[in-house]
């Protein structure tokens, strides 16, 4: 027999997964949130949070509560092996949050190499695994990516996966829940990869 | 005001909400006028470092709040006139009472608030962010109209219940001031004022101070020199890069490798060829060197005695940054993909320890003064200006940047003086700024 939680998160994730198959979650979230505050509050602070930088918990697939991981822009996109890249079109980054070539070197849209105010080509800068290296430095914690699930968002499979510690407390502060999380660990924060794969 | 927008004035319960409506139009349009003013007066006064002094006035109109200190507020001791509401049309007189409240200014101001309010909107420097705080006075001010005679409640009756709470609501608000001037001071306290050097046109980088003399690089185009400006005297000026300034020798980097010269007489004392990242602290000079193979060297030598020492070599991959000399220790930093650190040698010991090292920022363009060590970190789109006692593990954040497109570079520390590089990245611009901690 299913625990009552589990059966919550079967209802939600069926919604979810409803919710993913007709449109962007995130960007419809971030659209409705941008047009309220233009209302409220105008065009600055609405500037502020245009929903490709929004922080939030939310983004297609996860309408769950915990938080993003710790990354360099504010929505927690990985390439499959855990590193950063850009939300918007999935290229790499650095930490920095800076677009690099093949060879880790920041570069500009066109793929050139960046130079700095001296004039010398910027050398490369740390790209680090968000789980097994960001949530430890910035948090002191042990952190290692687990388990994951599958949603359709944007006509193409994303990967949602969970960032799991040994950690009772989850990045939102509040008690961390076990997720698809073993061995004793439970979510302390979210990222996710989108395959490419149709859906 | 409470008491003149009611049903029995306005004629019925319909036109009370419209002259409702328009006071509170009124009244929020006044107020965010005025505080676009005063954001724009801070804006031009360029007023963005008097948080301090804010503080200071919230702390006192606390204790007058408090009644602990009496303090005479300037204030127009007016009522808006009465006789609008006899002689003008309803839609008139509502929003004028609206916007002569909402401007804060021609009325009585019982509350020190307000004027705290005022000042900090100066501090704010931005009239857009000033109009949308200021616009909430209105609101408030409107809300103060239509709350207390909501649903129909005998207006007299709710005047009377309202001051009746008025020592409560002045020691409310005299926490509430308390609690801001806390907040203010302590978010102004670790802060150190940003003090822009004007260099005039194109770039100037790499800055390096000793005795009172300020060198850096100039860079126009692609055309790099050295200058230093001694105070009192004429500008000096070398052809190259990077300089490293102690008393009146000088270490700069040329297309030939790197030059140690008395600046003032131009007496060549020493020259390194094929080295390049200068750091003097005569007799030490530490430098880099690029080997054949990409790796990256980082002596240090005695140009007295002619003592030479290699600090660190890292592989082909790793940058090693522009080392630090002073007061018998070298600090330097090495950055990749995995990480940085910054790394810190004794001369007398020759002992090396990692200072401060990070998987996930940039920590770059360490200078170290006899008891200090100022960085620059860079973490996400953030760049933050970092110092620290080298007996001491607590650091202080002299300055951020919480725009991708202003980055720090180059450091220089000087007794109680921090210098830093300031990189507009979209422009291309660097100027070099100071804080004073």
């Amino acid at each position: 027999m299913r625990r009552p939680d589990e059966v919550v998160d079967g209802a939600a994730e069926a919604l979810a997964a409803g919710l993913a198959r007709g449109h962007t979650r995130r960007s419809f979230l971030g659209r409705v949130g941008v047009t309220l505050l233009a209302v409220m509050g105008g065009s600055a602070v609405a500037a502020a949070v245009r929903p490709d930088e929004a922080e939030s918990f939310h983004f297609c697939g996860h309408i769950w509560t915990t938080g993003s991981c710790p990354n360099p822009y504010s929505l927690p996109r990985i390439d499959r092996r855990g590193f950063p890249l850009r939300p918007r079109d999935g290229r790499p980054i650095d930490n920095l949050g800076r677009l690099v070539d093949a060879e880790g070197y920041p570069a500009d849209e066109t793929g050139a190499r960046l130079a700095g105010p001296d004039g010398e080509l910027l050398e490369r800068g740390p790209r680090t695994r968000l789980c097994e290296d960001w949530v430890p430095e910035q948090f002191r914690i042990d952190a290692v990516t687990q388990g994951s699930w599958y949603r359709c968002c944007s006509g193409q499979v994303r990967k949602l996966v969970d960032c799991c510690s040994t950690s009772t407390k989850r990045v939102n502060g509040d008690k961390a829940l076990r997720g698809y999380c073993y061995t004793g660990r439970r979510v302390f924060c979210v990222m996710y990869y989108d395959t490419g794969l149709p859906c | 005001m409470i008491e003149t927008i009611t049903p029995a004035v306005c004629g019925n319960r319909r036109r009370r909400r419209i002259a409702v409506a328009l006071f509170g139009l009124a009244a929020i349009l006044a107020a965010a006028l005025v505080g676009a003013a005063l954001g724009a007066l801070g804006a031009a006064l360029g007023a963005r470092q008097a948080v301090i002094a804010v503080a200071v006035l919230a702390g006192l109109a606390a204790a007058s709040e408090l009644g602990f200190l009496r303090l005479p507020l300037p204030q127009l001791r007016l009522q808006v006139p009465d006789w609008w509401r006899f002689q003008l049309p309803l839609p008139v007189w509502a929003a004028g009472y609206g916007a002569g409240l909402g401007v804060g200014v021609l009325t009585y101001q019982p509350f020190a608030t307000f004027w705290i309010a005022c000042v900090a909107a100066v501090t704010v420097a931005s009239p857009g962010a000033a109009a949308a705080c200021f616009a909430l006075y209105g609101a408030g001010r409107t809300l103060m109209v239509a709350w207390p005679a909501r649903g129909g409640r005998d207006a007299p009756l709710a005047v009377e219940g309202l001051v009746s709470r008025r020592p409560a609501l002045a020691r409310a608000n005299g926490l509430v001031l308390a609690a801001t001037a806390l907040a203010l001071g302590l978010a102004a306290v670790p802060a150190a004022a940003a003090q822009p050097i004007y260099l005039g046109g194109g770039n100037q980088l790499d800055p390096s101070v000793s005795s009172g003399t300020l060198a850096y690089t100039q860079r126009d185009g692609t055309v790099a020199g050295v200058v230093l400006r001694p105070s009192g005297s004429h500008d000096v000026t070398y052809t190259g890069r990077t300089p490293s300034l102690d008393g009146n020798v000088l270490a700069y980097a040329a297309a030939d490798g790197i030059h140690v010269v008395r600046w003032r007489s131009r007496e060549e004392l020493q020259r390194a060829p094929n080295a390049s990242m200068p750091a003097l602290d005569w007799p030490w000079l530490a430098y880099r060197i690029d080997t054949w193979d990409g790796a990256r060297e980082l002596w240090l030598t005695n140009l007295a005695s002619g003592d030479l020492r290699l600090l660190t070599r890292v592989g082909a991959g790793l940058d090693l940054g522009r080392a630090s000399v002073a007061a018998g220790r070298v600090a330097w930093t090495v950055s990749g993909v995995q990480g940085s650190r910054i790394g810190l040698y004794t001369i007398e010991t020759e002992k090396r320890r990692i200072f401060v090292r990070s998987k996930i920022s940039v920590l770059a363009n360490p200078a170290l003064s006899d008891s200090r060590i100022l960085w620059v970190e860079q973490k996400r789109g953030f760049s933050y200006l970092r110092l620290r006692p080298l007996e001491s593990s607590r650091t202080t954040t002299l300055a951020s940047s919480g725009d991708r497109d202003l980055v720090f570079w180059t450091t220089a520390l000087s007794g109680r003086d921090a210098y830093v590089t300031v990189w507009l990245v979209s422009s291309g611009v660097a100027q070099l700024e100071r804080y004073r901690f």
